[in-house]
């Protein structure tokens, strides 16, 4: 690299930027431990009075942390799951298998990414209401709550992913066919190659978009919203933590708030450190996140 | 059992014309390996059925008709009534919906760009470069709820922002109460949160300039602005279009910050299209202007997208 001649300059700038990115955080973390009258409070103080964990204790008390916490955990776990497995299976067959109608269905793949989320918030919603035979719906979808009243309406509408099986079948493309030959040739159906050869190779980039995946899962707030105002009971930790901010006096809570925001940011935040490369070349994959 | 059905086959195959079965089980076995792709494809295609093609001819219906959302036979086709509300006279949804949206998206654009060509250029040079990056990284994996309710409360009187201008001696802003600061400070919020992954492409676009363009710019004399100028900024032009595009495409959609800080206001001063179509669904329950809006910023978003692959094809011939 060339020489600058102020490198100092250089590292002004990044230590500035990375202060600026990280001084939030601190902030969220140092008014959690504040009691109900210094938040929010005259004159602005970053530091708290005492490192109590009152707030945290009353957090997991008042937002019923462990509800939302499975919630999220299993919303997430079933989106995990399913993109793993719908990406690697489809992106098997595009990649690796022959059959008519391949270029079609690949292409479909590509040109269902043109489409944004948020057209489907209400037709997404309202499908779900209206399934048929499900929540007292009748055979029509009439009647009742359809499939809001299950947990699994949270993961429904991501369970497969395009961007997922876009990746994996460019992955799998490089594994040499002659490797999947001699194992058909062993007598291994088309399912043992996928499960002993195919999966095992994919590996890493199983790892990314699984990561990727749950990050995102985690995270997710608009669609968790509609389902818990419709279904209160399956609410996730986001739409919790909101719910308590929203409705509850926000200057007396919000140190319960930033507890809760602490812990609920905690998963991600040591699963993106451990796996950190896993999830950049993610990033990186995808484009912009 | 293996040889029990071996055993026909191969008597079978030795009895005719070697080259005539070899066809007839190559076909057969195409043919099983479609149904397999098939099998394999199923959940992926009947997932786009019921989620992807369903959903855009309803929400297409919707976007004609008028509904009071409960039982599906009350579905009345009105045309494009609704879309001729949305641009009608008198309407929120042109100024200052739509032009409240392009500036986000544009200011976000603006900001993150800044921000990400000044840290990306310097970052290459310095120590700790993972450290950095995962500094700048955190709040990407951070939920939304959480970056917009920590922000929310550093612009309140009593937060860090204001903290800061008053110790400087300024005045308190009320920066999400007044309608003029709203819509700049949810940009800056936006910005902030986009930054890292900005940073990464544009860390992997100058890692792709050769060397040797900077030695001899070296050995020409050229000073640190000259180089950034005449050759990091050019090259790295392809990563800056990139960058550009899908945030602000990215701009174009995003509501969640906006409805954690602000949902919208003060008045309409920081709503945007696709917090719109959510209140006009899900507040109002008018399922037809709310498709309708859905449709009209698509057409924008589309718009981008295409502008997005002419560019990038083009520079593919061009290479």
């Amino acid at each position: 690299m060339i020489r600058r001649r102020f490198p100092w300059l250089s590292y002004l700038l990044v230590v500035t930027g990375a202060v600026l990115t990280v001084v939030p955080f601190l902030d969220m973390v140092m008014t959690s431990f504040k009691g109900p009258d210094e938040a929010g409070t005259l004159p602005y103080r970053f530091l708290p009075k005492a490192f109590d964990l009152s707030n945290y204790r009353a957090a997991i008390q008042q937002l019923d942390l462990p509800v939302l916490f499975r919630n999220s955990v299993v919303a997430t776990a079933l989106i995990t799951g399913s993109v793993l497995l719908t990406s690697s299976l489809a992106g098997y067959a595009l990649a690796k298998l022959r059959f008519p109608g391949r270029d079609f269905v690949f292409r479909l793949v590509l040109s269902t990414m043109m489409f944004p989320p948020f057209l489907f918030f209400i037709p997404h919603f309202l499908i779900l209401v209206h399934w048929p035979l499900a929540g007292g719906n009748d055979l029509l979808g009439r009647g009742g709550a359809g499939l809001t009243v299950s947990i699994v309406a949270l993961a429904m509408p991501f369970l497969v992913s395009s961007f997922g099986i876009f990746l994996t079948r460019q992955f799998m493309i490089s594994i040499p066919d002659e490797v999947l030959e001699a194992a058909r040739i062993d007598g291994a159906g088309e399912f043992a190659v996928w499960w002993r050869i195919v999966v095992p190779q994919t590996r890493p980039v199983l790892v990314t978009l699984g990561l990727l995946t749950f990050v995102d899962a985690w995270n997710e707030y608009i669609w968790a919203l509609l389902i818990s105002t419709a279904n209160p009971e399956v609410m996730t930790l986001p739409v919790g933590i909101q719910f308590l901010q929203d409705y509850v006096d926000p200057t007396r809570t919000l140190p319960i708030v930033m507890a809760g925001l602490v812990l609920s940011i905690l998963p991600v935040l040591v699963l993106f450190l451990l796996l950190q490369k896993h999830y950049i070349r993610g990033v990186m994959l995808s484009g912009l996140k | 059992m293996v040889n029990a059905t071996l055993a026909p086959e191969a008597t079978e195959r030795a009895a005719r014309d070697r080259s005539a079965a070899g066809v007839r089980g190559r076909a057969r076995h195409r043919r099983r390996q479609a149904v397999v792709a098939y099998l394999f494809l199923a959940p992926t295609l009947l997932f786009y059925a019921v989620f992807l093609l369903l959903p855009l001819g309803f929400a297409l219906l919707l976007s004609m008709s008028r509904w009071a959302g409960f039982d599906l036979g009350d579905i009345e086709p009105v045309g494009l009534d609704n879309f001729a509300g949305l641009f009608a006279d008198g309407s929120t949804f042109l100024a200052p919906i739509l032009t409240n949206t392009l500036l986000f998206a544009l200011g976000t654009v603006v900001l993150a760009l800044a921000g990400s060509v000044l840290v990306a250029t310097c970052i290459d040079k310095l120590r700790f470069q993972g450290l950095w990056r995962t500094l700048y990284f955190l709040p990407i994996v951070t939920t939304v709820v959480a970056v917009g309710n920590v922000w929310k409360y550093m612009y309140e009187p009593g937060g860090l922002v204001n903290g800061v201008l008053n110790t400087l001696g300024l005045g308190s802003v009320a920066f999400l109460q007044d309608p003029d600061t709203a819509l700049p400070a949810v940009v800056v919020v936006q910005a902030w949160a986009s930054v890292g992954s900005a940073i990464l492409v544009l860390t992997a676009g100058l890692k792709s300039i050769p060397e040797s363009y900077y030695e001899a710019a070296a050995l020409d004399g050229a000073g640190a602005v000259t180089v950034f100028w005449r050759i990091t900024l050019p090259l790295l032009r392809p990563s800056l279009l990139f960058v550009c595009i899908t945030q602000f495409l990215t701009g174009l959609q995003s509501f969640a910050l906006i409805i954690v800080m602000t949902r919208g206001g003060p008045g309409d001063a920081t709503n945007v299209a696709a917090l719109e179509m959510y209140r006009q669904a899900f507040s109002y329950g008018d399922w037809g202007a709310a498709s309708a809006a859905a449709f009209v910023l698509f057409t924008v978003v589309l718009a981008v997208t295409l502008v997005q692959l002419w560019l990038f094809r083009r520079k593919g011939e061009d290479a």
